[in-house]
């Protein structure tokens, strides 16, 4: 049994929630735009001096390119922690899987529960490895077993190819969100944005991106915990009055507790989970987090402290889903007849702290929404900076570059796709684009976690074995998706999707793990190597 | 060009190998334990959806489906302690 049409862009929008608020639920809402409030403009005010402050004051430590793309490897595993934690805190998270909820109950939380569990993957089979041989960017893992140049070339496209739709996403969905939010319009919003995220990566880079993250994260745990508990204290903290209270309001009654959309098709719901299970440890922006530490046990440490909070965070946005249930759906302030709220469901934990907090509480919230999206946007820029100097130029060029090179080379990257972005974020406008996300994790999935296992855990493989295998994962991973429904069908209008699923991971991982051992077993590494030597003083 | 320089055999610059250490068994089997226990709550949830009570006195509480992905969490964050705890030991 396939996923029915009229449940794929659900099961898609809330498979999208942790990179983009955008998405299915936005196409409704930005004929809706609000006046923004002006605790929320005093609050987006203070938000931007203080990230602009932060970018200006790591401006000037950020002399070298590890400075630069990695911080010095001077960042705590505490503060790791809590800048991993608020990677997966973003405005898609928060508002998206409100949103989520809000619509139609648990199936958001399944989503939640997905991204959780990848967490261990991530710290018992790549953290520590990573932290131990790699620099900038996961490549650097590969090529202390492989030769370097194509391997380097091979990662450099698909981390590009990987934060390029992630960037396009975010841009999509903060574009929509800051203009719901502050009633702005949809391209100015883009460009207030994207040029912020620009300044903020170019100058700070990833030293600047951790401690917003860090302050973010803060202030987003801070907020959603005084939501649920003013939430809580509605219903005496009992929550058995909240699900009674939620369920009699929702027309879907008792179904609401169960997962609906992900229940129809086993299968789908098997490849999605497969894709973000293993996706993550593909991701090159999580990636990243890795380097900026000191050792392998400040790496692992700061997993668990990330694990933790993103725990709490889920637990809490659970609270505030079904807390707008309970307190929003009916009342006119806030959702017409047929329960949608004002300005998207998106905006239920917004319109939830205004009715549980007031407009202080309300402007607070949208406020940190905009710092998440800024923050998230800049770590995707210098982690495809990252990649682009130290891998795509590096291998392209068969050259290695000295600090002062890498450093100007990483700046530049940062500044190009930080153009890139907001062009392609103008030319979207209104586009569906929670597909890019999917395919985003599908391919980190299936090409870049595959050889990481790999080159980590089996001396066999070889050069070629990694290179065929690696391409065959990220073109299997976006020609499936393509030939998925989503993009298929209904992007394309095509007629029938091709392939069944909208998320290959199912497929194309075991079978990227296959091709590279049939192609490294069929042909041993060749003696004698070509790797890259560091540049000297001498020359 | 400053700051290029020519390519160089690799053993001449860095050793070929570099030991990556293998999946020991702690590894392995909690690997094992968090894809078995996420299975685990997918499956059960599905088969919860499918085979949902409607009686309005069991909505009063958490649902089968929400424990599921509450222990499904706990127990991803408890793996996660439980290795750090036993590899900072050693």
């Amino acid at each position: 049994m396939r996923i029915s049409r009229n449940s794929m862009p659900f099961l898609l929008a809330t498979a999208s929630t942790f990179g983009v608020c955008g998405s299915a639920y936005s196409a409704e809402s930005i004929s809706d735009i609000r006046q923004a409030e002006s605790s929320t403009i005093v609050f987006f005010v203070v938000f931007a001096v203080l990230t602009l402050l932060i970018s200006f004051w790591a401006a000037r430590r950020a002399t070298s390119s590890s400075e630069y793309l990695t911080a010095g490897s001077s960042i705590s595993s505490g503060q790791n922690g809590l800048a991993i934690a608020g990677d997966y805190m973003s405005a898609g998270a928060f508002l998206g899987l409100s949103g989520a909820i809000y619509a139609s109950g648990l199936d958001g939380m399944f989503l939640a529960v997905s991204y959780l569990a990848s967490w261990p993957i991530v710290l018992f089979l790549v953290a520590e490895p990573l932290r131990r041989l790699g620099k900038y960017s996961f490549a650097d893992v590969l090529t202390h077993k492989l030769r370097e140049r194509p391997i380097r070339i091979l990662a450099g496209v698909s981390t590009i190819v990987i934060v390029s739709f992630y960037l396009v996403a975010q841009m999509v969905g903060a574009g929509e969100l800051i203009s719901l939010l502050f009633g702005i319009g949809y391209g100015p919003a883009v460009i207030v944005v994207g040029l912020l995220m620009i300044v903020f990566s170019t100058l700070g880079g990833m030293r600047a991106a951790t401690w917003v993250q860090i302050i973010k994260a803060i202030l987003m745990i801070g907020g959603s915990a005084m939501i649920a508990t003013l939430v809580l204290a509605r219903f005496g903290f009992n929550v058995s009055d909240l699900f009674k209270t939620a369920v009699s309001n929702h027309p879907s009654g008792y179904k609401i507790m169960n997962i609906r959309g992900f229940a129809q098709d086993g299968v789908a719901t098997l490849s999605l989970g497969i894709g973000i299970l293993f996706g993550t440890a593909g991701l090159p922006h999580i990636l990243m987090r890795f380097f900026t530490v000191s050792d392998e046990r400040a790496a692992r440490v700061s997993v668990f402290y990330a694990t933790c909070l993103i725990g709490l965070f889920f637990a809490m946005l659970f609270v505030i889903g079904y807390g707008s249930i309970a307190l929003l759906r009916g009342d006119p302030a806030y959702a017409n007849a047929s329960g949608a709220l004002f300005g998207g469901n998106n905006l239920a934990p917004i319109h939830l702290a205004s009715a549980v907090g007031g407009s202080i509480l309300a402007g607070f919230i949208s406020a940190v929404a905009f710092a998440t999206i800024l923050a998230v946007v800049s770590g995707l820029l210098i982690a495809g900076a990252s990649s682009a100097a130290n891998d795509l130029v590096v291998g392209l060029s068969g050259r290695q570059l000295d600090e002062r090179m890498l450093l100007r080379i990483s700046r530049i990257a940062a500044m190009a796709l930080g153009v890139l972005g907001i062009l392609l974020g103008l030319a979207c406008e209104g586009q569906n684009v929670a597909y890019l996300l999917a395919l985003a994790t599908a391919i980190a999935a299936s090409a870049n976690f595959p050889l990481l296992l790999l080159a980590i855990y089996w001396d066999g493989l070889t050069t070629r074995g990694a290179v065929v295998g690696g391409t065959f994962g990220l073109v299997s991973s976006v020609v499936l998706t393509a030939m998925g429904p989503t993009i298929w069908s209904k992007v394309l209008g095509l007629g029938p999707a091709i392939f069944p699923y909208d998320s290959p991971a199912l497929f194309t991982v075991p079978l990227t793990l296959f091709v590279c051992w049939v192609v490294s077993v069929a042909k041993a590494e060749p003696e004698g190597d070509w790797h890259m030597a560091q540049p000297t003083a001498a020359e | 060009m400053q700051g290029e320089s020519r390519l160089y055999k690799a053993t001449e610059v860095v050793p070929l190998r570099v030991t990556a250490h293998r999946l020991g068994a702690l590894r392995f089997w909690l690997v094992l334990a968090t894809i078995v226990s996420y299975l685990a709550m997918m499956a059960f949830s599905i088969y919860s959806a499918r085979h949902a009570a409607q009686s309005a006195v069991v909505a009063a509480e958490f649902s089968p489906a929400m424990i599921a992905l509450a222990s499904c969490m706990a127990f991803s964050v408890v793996l996660t302690g439980l290795f750090v705890f036993v590899r900072n030991e050693e």
